[in-house]
C-alpha cells in the first residue's frame, strides 16, 4: 500500500523536498474552505484519535467554541512516553511538516490562534528537529501572520516535557505546559470547555494531526475507504520484542497483527513459537499466542479480542519469554511513573510491583496470585486520570491470560520427609 | 437558587443546582467519608475515599466534585461504593504507620476515626512500606512526619488560598511523594500552625502542644481569643487545670475556621506561668507581700477616700471585658465620682486582609460601648498621664494591662502617691504598684468581649481559680477531672486565689459604702443589656456560642 505518513521519500523534513511532493498543498485549499466545512470535513473521513482512546477528532473539534473573540489553545500530544510506542519520533524525524501543516489546518478549522507541540524530554533531538521545521514554516509562511494571505494567523511552539510519562495524559499535559506540576485534572470540566490556561482546548496526537492533510487533500469520501470502515486511515504500529525487523510500520487499519509480525516485521527469530503479544503500548491487555489468528489492528477486532489499539505499540514475545518478569517490569514502569495524586493508583502500583517483585523471586504465596487480580480491579475505575487503568489492565490480563505463568513462581514449600 | 430533587440513599431532598452531592448530603445529615475535602478549600479530588455511586453513570463518581442535577440517584452506602471505600482505606493504610500509640494526632484522627468506621480491620499488604523523612521541622511552629502524610494536599491548599502564600508542595512522585516546602525556605506564614488543624492525619503537629498530652485527657472550652480586635472564636484545651493548647472554632462571621499563629501561641501562657499573681498583694515598706482579700480590697478603698476626686484618675481596659469595663466605668461615676476616665489603646502594624488586626486588644470597642471614655470634660488617657507628670493627678487605679510598656508611662506611674492595679501576671506595671488586685484571666472567668466588628462574644471559664469548681460551675469536664481519684497525681493543677475584674471592684465599691450586689457575671451582662442602648436585648443565651452583633447607637444610659 501506498505510504501517506511516512512514505519512502529522502530528506522529507526538508520543507523544499516536502513542498516539492505536494506539500502545503492541503493548507492552501483548506484556506479556501469555511472553517466549519474543514471540521466537517475531518468528520466525515472517520478520523479517530491515533493516541490511544480512538476518539472521532472531527467531533472533538467540534466541541470546541465557535469564535475568535477569546483565547483558544491547541496542544499537540507528542510525549509518547508507554513502552512499546514509538510512532511518532519517525514523524518527528522523517516527516515533521505533514504533522505542522495538519495543526495548521485544525488551528484554522477552530478558530485557534496558539499551538504547542508538546514533546517528551528525552527527545532533545527530535525537538530540535521539529523546532527547524517550525522555522522552516515560518520562514515560508505557514505559520504566523495571515498565512498565506488568508487573514488567519496562528503561532505553534515546541514544549518539552521533563521526563513523566504523566505528561502525556491530556490535562497533566496541560498543567505541564502552564508550569504546574503535572499531575491530572478531574474531568469535568473538559479541555473544550476549560483547557491550558483556563481556556477552550483541544488536546491531538501528534500522529492524528498528520492525518489531517491527507484528508484534505485527498478527500473525506476517499480517506474513509482506507482500511477498516469503523476506524480507517493509515495506522503507525510499531513493532517491537522477538522479530526479526522491529520497526515502525505504516499500514492501512485492519491488517491482522500475525501479517504485521510476520511479513512486516520478518518474523520470530529462530522460528519460534508466539507466546504472547501486546498489541498496542504496554497499557494494552495481553492476548496468547495461539490465539492471534483473524485479530486486526483496529479498534473494534482488538476490542472484540478483548485487549485494545491503543497506541499501536506491538510488542511480540516468543515461547522462552518470562511472562512474571515482563509483567514485573512493567508494573515498575506505571509504579515509577504514578504522580501520586489520588490514593488508588499511588499506593495500588507500588503494591503491585512489590508483589511482582515476590513473584519473580519465587517468594509468592498462592494467594497473591487472586490478589494480584484483586488489588488491580480496586485501581481500574476509582482514580482521576487513566493511569490507573493503564497499570491495573497488564495485571488484570496477565493473570487471567497466563495464571500458570504464576502458578509455578509460587514459593514451594520444602516437603518433610517421613 | 434554583432547587433540584436529589435522591440519596433511597429519599428524596430538594437541594440547591450548584451544590455538590457531598455538600447536599451533608446540609441533609447524610455523612460521606473524605480527606482531601475541606468546606473551606478548593475541591481538588485526590482521596477518592467520598466515592459513590449515581445511577446512570458508569464509574462511581466523587461526591466533593460531583454536582447535583435534577433526578440524581445517588447511594453512598450500597455495596459497591463500601468495597471502593474499603479498597481506598486499604490503599491509603498500606503505607501509613500504624504508630497511633505514639502519635498525637490519635483521638482526633480521620483515618483513625475512619479505619473503626469504613475499613475491614484487616490488612493483606505483606511488603516493606515506604520510608520518608520523619520529624521534619517545616516550620518554626509546625513539625512534619512524612511518613503519615496521605497526600491529601489540604495544607497546600491551605496556604495558596486562605494565607496567601505558595509556601508547601509536593515533590517526587507516586508512593514516593513528600510533602516539603522550597529549598531553603520554612511555612513560616503568620496562619501556618492551621495546617495542623486540617491535617486529616498526624503528619503535620503542633510543635508548642506535640507530646504534651492525648487529646482525650482534656476539657474543651469555647471561647474567644485575646489576641487582636477580631476576636477568633476558639477552643482552650485544659488539662490538670492548664492550658495546653487553642484551637480555632468555626464562625464564619468573625474567622471562618481558622486563627492566626500570633493568638493561638502568645495569647494564654501567661494562665499557666510562674508569674501569675496568685493572691493579692501589698506594697509594705517598698516590698510586695502576699495578703488576703479582704485586707487589700479595705486598703484601695481607704487610700482612694483619702484623696480629692479630682486627684482621681481611672483606666479601664481593652484587655478586660465588657462587664469588667462596665462595673468599673460605673464605680468611677457612682461611687468616685470622677471622670477621668478612659483606657490605653494598643495598636500594632495594620490590619492584614485576611483576619489579623492592628488592635491588638480583645475588646477595645467593648470598652468604649459600656461607658469607659472620658466624658463631661474629664481627661483622656494621654491627658491623664500628663496630668500625673503634672502632679494634678495623684492617685490611679487601673485594670488589667501593662501600661508601663506604653513609651512614658512607667516614668508618670512613678509619680504617683497612690496606684492600684489589676494584673494576672508580674509585669513592668506591677513594680510600680502599691496595691496588686490579683485578676483572673480571660480562660478563669464568664463574660464577653466586644470585637471591631461590634460583635459581643462570650468568654467561659476553662481553669479553675480557688473560688470556683468544675463541678458545680459547669466547667467543661476531661476524662482526668471526672474520674481522677483524691489520691491520684492528675486533676490536681495549680489553682490561684484570683477574681474577675467586676467582683474585685464590686467588693471596692462596698468597702466605700456603695451597693453593687451582682452573684456572677449574667447578672452583670443583665444589667449592661438594660442599661446600655445598643446592649438592649441581649443576654447570655442570645450571645450564644457565635456572638450578637451591637446596635448601632452608642448610649450610654
Amino acid at each position: 500500500m501506498e505510504k501517506f505518513i511516512l512514505p519512502d521519500i529522502p530528506n522529507l523534513h526538508n520543507i523544499d523536498v516536502y513542498e516539492q511532493h505536494g506539500g502545503y498543498q492541503a493548507l492552501r485549499k483548506a484556506l479556501q474552505m469555511k472553517p466549519d466545512e474543514v471540521i466537517d470535513e475531518v468528520k466525515k473521513s472517520g478520523l479517530r484519535g491515533r493516541g490511544g482512546a480512538c476518539f472521532p477528532t472531527g467531533l472533538k473539534w467540534s466541541f470546541m467554541p465557535k469564535g475568535n473573540d477569546k483565547a483558544k489553545y491547541l496542544c499537540v500530544n507528542g510525549d509518547e512516553s508507554e513502552p512499546g510506542t514509538f510512532k511518532d519520533r519517525q514523524i518527528f524525524e522523517f516527516n515533521p511538516h505533514v504533522m505542522i501543516e495538519g495543526i495548521i489546518i485544525g488551528c484554522y478549522a477552530m478558530g485557534i490562534p496558539t499551538a504547542y507541540i508538546y514533546i517528551r524530554g528525552e527527545y532533545r533531538k527530535w525537538i530540535k528537529m521539529v523546532d527547524q521545521a517550525l522555522a522552516d514554516a515560518y520562514a515560508k509562511g505557514y505559520i504566523g501572520e495571515n498565512i498565506l494571505g488568508s487573514g488567519f494567523s496562528t503561532n505553534v511552539y515546541t514544549h518539552s516535557g521533563a521526563g513523566a510519562y504523566i505528561c502525556g495524559e491530556e490535562s497533566a499535559l496541560m498543567n505541564s505546559i502552564e508550569g504546574e506540576r503535572g499531575y491530572p485534572r478531574v474531568k469535568p470540566p473538559f479541555p473544550a470547555q476549560k483547557g491550558v490556561f483556563g481556556m477552550p482546548t483541544t488536546i491531538n496526537n501528534v500522529e492524528t494531526m498528520s492525518n489531517v492533510p491527507l484528508i484534505i487533500n485527498k478527500g473525506a469520501e476517499w480517506y474513509s475507504k482506507i482500511g477498516v470502515a469503523k476506524h480507517p486511515g493509515p495506522i503507525l504500529v510499531g513493532i517491537s520484542g522477538h522479530v526479526n525487523k522491529p520497526g515502525v510500520y505504516e499500514v492501512p487499519t485492519g491488517v491482522t497483527l500475525l501479517t504485521l509480525i510476520n511479513e512486516y516485521a520478518g518474523g520470530v527469530p529462530n522460528g519460534k513459537k508466539i507466546k504472547a503479544v501486546i498489541p498496542g503500548g504496554s497499557s494494552t491487555m495481553i492476548l496468547r499466542g495461539e490465539n492471534l489468528e483473524g485479530i486486526c489492528m483496529d479498534a473494534d477486532s482488538l476490542k472484540a479480542a478483548g485487549s485494545s489499539v491503543g497506541t499501536a505499540g506491538l510488542m511480540v514475545m516468543d515461547e522462552d519469554t518470562d511472562l512474571v518478569r515482563v509483567l514485573s517490569r512493567i508494573s515498575h514502569f506505571y509504579h515509577h511513573e504514578s504522580c501520586g495524586q489520588c490514593t488508588p493508583c499511588r499506593e495500588g502500583t507500588g503494591w503491585l510491583e512489590k508483589m511482582l517483585h515476590r513473584f519473580e523471586h519465587y517468594e509468592a504465596r498462592t494467594e497473591d496470585i487472586d490478589m494480584l487480580e484483586n488489588v488491580a480491579n480496586h485501581i481500574e475505575g476509582n482514580t482521576i486520570c487513566a493511569l490507573g487503568d493503564a497499570a491495573a489492565w497488564p495485571v488484570q490480563s496477565f493473570v487471567r491470560r497466563f495464571r500458570d505463568e504464576f502458578e509455578k513462581r509460587v514459593k514451594q514449600e520444602n516437603t518433610v520427609a517421613a | 437558587m434554583p432547587n433540584v430533587k436529589v435522591t440519596l440513599d433511597g429519599i428524596q431532598y430538594e437541594v440547591d443546582n450548584k451544590k455538590t452531592i457531598i455538600e447536599a448530603a451533608r446540609e441533609n445529615g447524610v455523612s460521606i467519608p473524605h480527606f482531601c475535602y475541606h468546606e473551606k478549600l478548593s475541591v481538588s479530588g485526590n482521596c477518592r475515599m467520598c466515592l459513590v455511586e449515581v445511577e446512570k453513570m458508569p464509574k462511581l463518581a466523587i461526591a466533593c466534585m460531583t454536582q447535583v442535577a435534577d433526578g440524581m440517584v445517588v447511594h453512598t452506602r450500597n455495596e459497591r461504593v463500601i468495597n471502593a471505600r474499603e479498597a481506598v482505606m486499604e490503599f491509603i493504610l498500606i503505607n501509613h504507620p500504624l504508630d497511633c500509640p505514639i502519635c498525637d494526632e490519635a483521638g482526633e484522627c480521620k483515618l483513625q476515626d475512619y479505619s473503626y468506621k469504613y475499613s475491614t480491620g484487616f490488612s493483606r499488604f505483606v511488603e516493606d512500606k515506604v520510608h520518608k523523612p520523619k520529624r521534619v521541622e517545616i516550620g518554626p511552629r509546625v513539625m512534619l512526619d512524612t511518613e503519615r502524610c496521605i497526600m491529601c494536599s489540604r495544607c497546600i491548599r491551605f496556604c495558596d488560598e486562605i494565607a496567601g502564600v505558595h509556601q508547601l508542595e509536593f515533590t517526587q512522585r507516586g508512593d514516593r511523594t513528600e510533602l516539603t516546602t522550597f529549598p531553603g525556605e520554612k511555612l513560616d506564614n503568620p496562619y501556618s500552625m492551621n495546617v495542623v488543624d486540617i491535617c486529616p492525619v498526624g503528619a503535620l503537629t503542633n510543635k508548642d502542644f506535640r507530646f504534651k498530652s492525648r487529646v482525650w485527657e482534656m476539657s474543651f472550652t469555647e471561647s474567644v481569643c485575646t489576641g487582636c480586635a477580631r476576636g477568633c472564636n476558639i477552643e482552650i484545651g485544659v488539662r490538670n487545670n492548664e492550658i495546653l493548647r487553642l484551637n480555632p472554632r468555626k464562625n464564619d462571621d468573625v474567622n471562618s475556621v481558622w486563627m492566626c499563629d500570633h493568638g493561638r501561641m502568645d495569647t494564654w501562657k501567661n494562665v499557666n506561668a510562674d508569674t501569675r499573681i496568685k493572691s493579692p498583694k501589698i506594697r509594705k515598706d517598698g516590698v510586695l507581700v502576699e495578703v488576703g482579700w479582704d485586707e487589700a480590697i479595705a486598703k484601695v478603698a481607704s487610700e482612694l477616700k483619702s484623696f480629692n476626686r479630682s486627684e482621681i484618675a481611672v483606666l479601664g481596659s481593652a484587655m478586660a471585658s465588657n462587664e469588667d469595663n462596665y462595673i468599673f466605668a460605673k464605680f468611677a461615676k457612682e461611687v468616685l465620682g470622677t471622670r477621668n476616665i478612659d483606657f490605653a489603646r494598643h495598636h500594632v502594624g495594620a490590619d492584614d486582609n485576611v483576619l489579623i488586626r492592628a488592635d491588638k486588644t480583645p475588646n477595645a470597642s467593648g470598652a468604649e460601648e459600656v461607658g469607659v471614655a472620658p466624658h463631661d470634660g474629664g481627661m483622656s488617657f494621654e491627658q491623664i498621664i500628663s496630668a500625673i507628670k503634672a502632679g494634678k493627678i495623684k492617685a490611679l487605679y487601673s485594670l488589667e494591662d501593662d501600661l508601663a510598656t506604653i513609651p512614658g508611662v512607667a516614668e508618670a506611674l512613678d509619680q504617683l502617691e497612690f496606684f492600684a492595679v489589676h494584673a494576672t501576671n508580674h509585669c513592668k506595671t506591677t513594680e510600680h504598684a502599691d496595691v496588686i488586685l490579683a485578676a483572673s484571666t480571660y480562660a478563669e472567668k464568664n463574660g464577653t468581649w466586644t470585637n471591631f466588628q461590634h460583635r459581643v462574644q462570650r468568654i467561659r471559664p476553662a481553669v479553675t481559680t480557688l473560688e470556683q469548681d468544675r463541678a458545680l460551675d459547669n466547667f467543661k469536664m476531661s476524662r482526668w477531672d471526672k474520674f481522677a481519684a483524691h489520691n491520684d497525681k492528675w486533676g490536681k493543677g495549680p489553682r490561684r486565689d484570683s477574681r474577675p475584674s467586676w467582683k474585685i471592684v464590686a467588693s471596692v465599691a462596698g468597702a466605700l459604702g456603695a451597693k453593687f450586689k451582682y452573684n456572677n457575671a449574667d447578672d452583670v451582662f443583665n444589667e449592661i443589656c438594660q442599661k446600655v442602648e445598643s446592649f438592649k436585648g441581649l443576654s447570655y443565651l442570645k450571645v450564644g456560642m457565635k456572638g450578637a452583633v451591637l446596635k448601632k447607637q452608642t448610649v450610654v444610659a
